[in-house]
């Protein structure tokens, strides 16, 4: 994955640089609004990280332009670092088309896991493909597959299941709520209960443990999916 | 009409009068209340002393009708020879009367030719035999004529008498000299007269206001309320306790600066030393790679303290914006509670899920009027601190919903919990239970009461289920 850092900051820059390339991301880094611009209209990126205080033109106004189709495309997921957490700035960096924003100082667990989330939400626009951990879901052609190395098992699942599967890849990382979760299957059954809900949590549950994923109960909110921790 | 004029002309007065400041309006203020029925009263008085013209006009012709049968009755014969004068016998009265050089009477015949009296006043007989009164004038003065057919020894005559003393002029001029004069004089009098009252007066005002602006902006001591005079104490008292107030949050202040630069320079010492070590074990190295090798475990340290620096700057922002003083000046908005529980809920997943704790909701659909980011940072705080010091293990539990009619939300936990002689302390700024492990600044739950307060609220601290652990609650106003 190929990433731009816009950062002013080289104490900043050159850590957060260090950790994404650690990380297995292809950094390039510039220094202004300006040099981000140029670079844009030649180069593609998978995502941008974009300091909002940079010298000269800042790091919204970059947002702005990036927004716009000349530069850049339009799927590219955005990324504003902001030292300022006022709700103002941050609500107009989102405004302005940026897809999640970063309080500096922040840790660079978070930055990974956000940046993550960013990138399979771009995925899934553009792809049909949902994916967490070895489980891979291929929406387009209806096929659940689990990939170790180079096997890859198919998995066998009923039209809800599949249903519950999809709605808890789309949010994965995140937990999904129950409730929401019953909306999305009262398309198939206008007559579903959360204890049917359940059932076919468990039996998803059951699907998934071989291959390392597990499927959590989060109390008194929904589900989520983990990757199992390796057994001892 | 009169009163009307006054009234805008004091109108526009105080309009004026805020520009130019204080005593200006007061001074205006008083001089309209006083001034305004002395000219009352003087307008009523001279109203009075009109209708007073009016009896005395009317006396007046009373007193001219009454003569007019005497002065028939003196009429007591014709003259000694054809074509002279009747010849009068004038009652005393009627002689009275026409001494006075403003007086005249006239007797005439039926074709308005004078007999005896003043040709002038001579006139054709009126229409009946009711007296006529009228007003002429004639050689430079008014004059008041009676004029009404008699029945004489001789027959019928015209009897006219004229009174030019012209009382109701009299009594204008007496009253303009009398009444009115002496009024104007007074209201005049009485309006310097307040003037320099009120400048007596308000001087103490003037004097204190000069006192205070004279003051710089840091000065903040009390003033002398012994100094003052005493209509005036009462406000330097209040202006004292203002002062003290004021005294009181900037010193709170200070304080509070002081406490978390001191704060700060804990980690950063921390920081500082390590990074020296290191910097300095690289110089001291033999032409190496110019690299250096750091143990795993110190870096994690370094790490820590870097990440409990930042989290205390975060902090401390977070309480100054926290400041219910600052909060009122924001309008509050709808914010639904359920939302914020699920919110805190995916946000903590991941650290409770590190330490196998069970983190759970208990949520019912609550909505309060509030400020969504604060409400945030409290609940943040809230569960931060029950997934922090929970053992592995435990449980945690978000709650919002509606308890004895009012919206609430809590976190509980079945860790430590908290002991009733620590639970007011510990909502103190910096302060952390004795023999705590694990990383913080102590300012959670300050700022987590700063919040709440700014909501109208408090915090609650009670023992979880079962008497274990913790419950901190906030209940919403209803």
């Amino acid at each position: 994955m190929r990433l731009l850092l816009v950062e002013d900051d080289v104490m900043v820059a050159s850590g957060i640089k260090l950790g994404l390339s650690d990380a297995g991301y292809a950094v390039d880094w510039v220094g202004s609004g300006e040099r981000a611009e140029e670079v844009l209209r030649t180069e593609t990126f998978d995502a941008a990280i974009i300091d909002i205080g940079l010298p000269h033109m800042d790091g919204l106004e970059l947002t702005r332009r990036l927004r716009r189709a000349e530069i850049a495309s339009h799927a590219m997921p955005v990324l504003i670092l902001t030292a300022r957490d006022a709700l103002h700035d941050r609500v107009q960096g989102l405004d302005l088309g940026a897809d999640d924003y970063m309080i500096k100082p922040f840790e660079l667990p978070e930055l990974l896991a956000r940046l993550r989330a960013l990138l399979r939400r771009s995925q899934a626009a553009t792809t049909a493909v949902l994916s967490f951990g070895p489980i891979e879901l291929d929406t387009a052609n209806r096929r659940a597959t689990a990939h170790h190395g180079p096997q890859s098992t198919a998995i066998e699942l009923g039209p809800r299941e599949w249903t519950v599967m999809e709605y808890l890849l789309i949010n994965a990382p995140k937990p999904a709520s129950k409730d929401k979760l019953l909306q999305a299957l009262t398309g198939w059954d206008k007559e579903i209960t959360p204890n049917a809900v359940e059932v076919y949590i468990s039996r998803l549950r059951g699907k998934l443990e071989p291959h390392g994923v597990a499927l959590r109960s989060i109390r008194g909110f929904g589900y989520r999916l983990e990757l199992s921790e390796p057994h001892a | 009409m009169a009163l009307r004029f006054i009234g805008t002309h004091a109108r526009r007065a105080t309009r004026g009068a805020d520009a130019l400041g204080m005593t200006s309006g007061l001074r205006r203020r008083l001089l309209v209340m006083l001034i305004t029925p002395l000219i009352l009263l003087a307008l009523v008085n001279a109203w009075f002393d009109y209708r007073s013209a009016d009896n005395v006009a009317a006396q007046q012709d009373q007193r001219l009708l009454a003569l007019v049968p005497l002065l028939a009755d003196s009429v007591i014969g014709e003259g000694a020879n054809p074509g002279d004068a009747p010849i009068l016998l004038l009652a005393p009265a009627v002689e009275e009367f026409i001494k006075g050089s403003d007086h005249a009477y006239a007797i005439a015949d039926a074709d308005g030719k004078a007999l005896r009296g003043d040709p002038w006043l001579a006139a054709l007989p009126p229409t009946t035999t009711e007296p006529e009164f009228h007003s002429e004038e004639n050689l430079g003065v008014t004059w008041r004529i009676v004029r009404q057919r008699q029945q004489t020894v001789l027959g019928e005559v015209t009897v006219s008498l004229a009174d030019g003393s012209d009382p109701r002029q009299q009594w204008a001029r007496s009253i303009l000299i009398k009444v009115l004069l002496p009024n104007l004089v007074l209201v005049a009098a009485a309006a310097f007269a307040v003037r320099w009252a009120v400048e007596r007066a308000l001087k103490p005002l003037l004097d204190l206001r000069e006192a205070v602006e004279r003051r710089s902006p840091r000065d903040l001591t009390a003033i002398d309320a012994g100094a003052s005079p005493e209509e005036v104490r009462p406000l330097v008292n209040s202006l004292n306790r203002l002062f003290g107030l004021v005294n009181a949050q900037a010193e709170s202040q200070r304080r509070f600066i002081a406490d978390a630069a001191h704060q700060l320079r804990t980690p950063l010492a921390g920081l500082q030393a390590q990074v020296e070590a290191w910097a300095q074990a690289a110089n001291a190295a033999s032409p190496g790679d110019g690299t250096v090798r750091l143990p795993t475990e110190q870096v994690n340290k370094l790490r820590g303290a870097t990440r409990r620096t930042s989290q205390l700057a975060n902090q401390l922002l977070a309480l100054s914006r926290a400041d219910a003083r600052t909060m009122q000046a924001q309008p509050m908005q709808r914010v639904d509670l359920k939302d914020l529980c699920e919110a805190m809920l995916e946000l903590h997943l991941d650290a409770a899920t590190a330490k196998r704790i069970d983190l759970g909701l208990d949520a019912q659909p609550a909505q309060v009027m509030g400020h969504e980011w604060l409400l945030r940072e409290l609940l943040g705080n809230l569960v931060d601190n029950a997934v922090k010091y929970t053992p592995q293990g435990g449980t945690v539990t978000i709650r919002c919903g509606h308890r004895e009619g009012r919206a609430f939300v809590e976190v509980e936990d079945d860790g430590p919990g908290v002991a009733p002689a620590e639970r007011a302390r510990v909502l103190a700024r910096f302060y952390r239970v004795k023999g705590t492990q694990g990383e913080g600044n102590g300012l959670g739950l300050a700022i987590a009461e700063e919040i709440a307060q700014a909501h109208h609220g408090h915090l609650e601290m009670q023992p979880g289920a079962d008497g274990r652990g913790l419950k901190v609650s906030l209940a919403f106003a209803g």
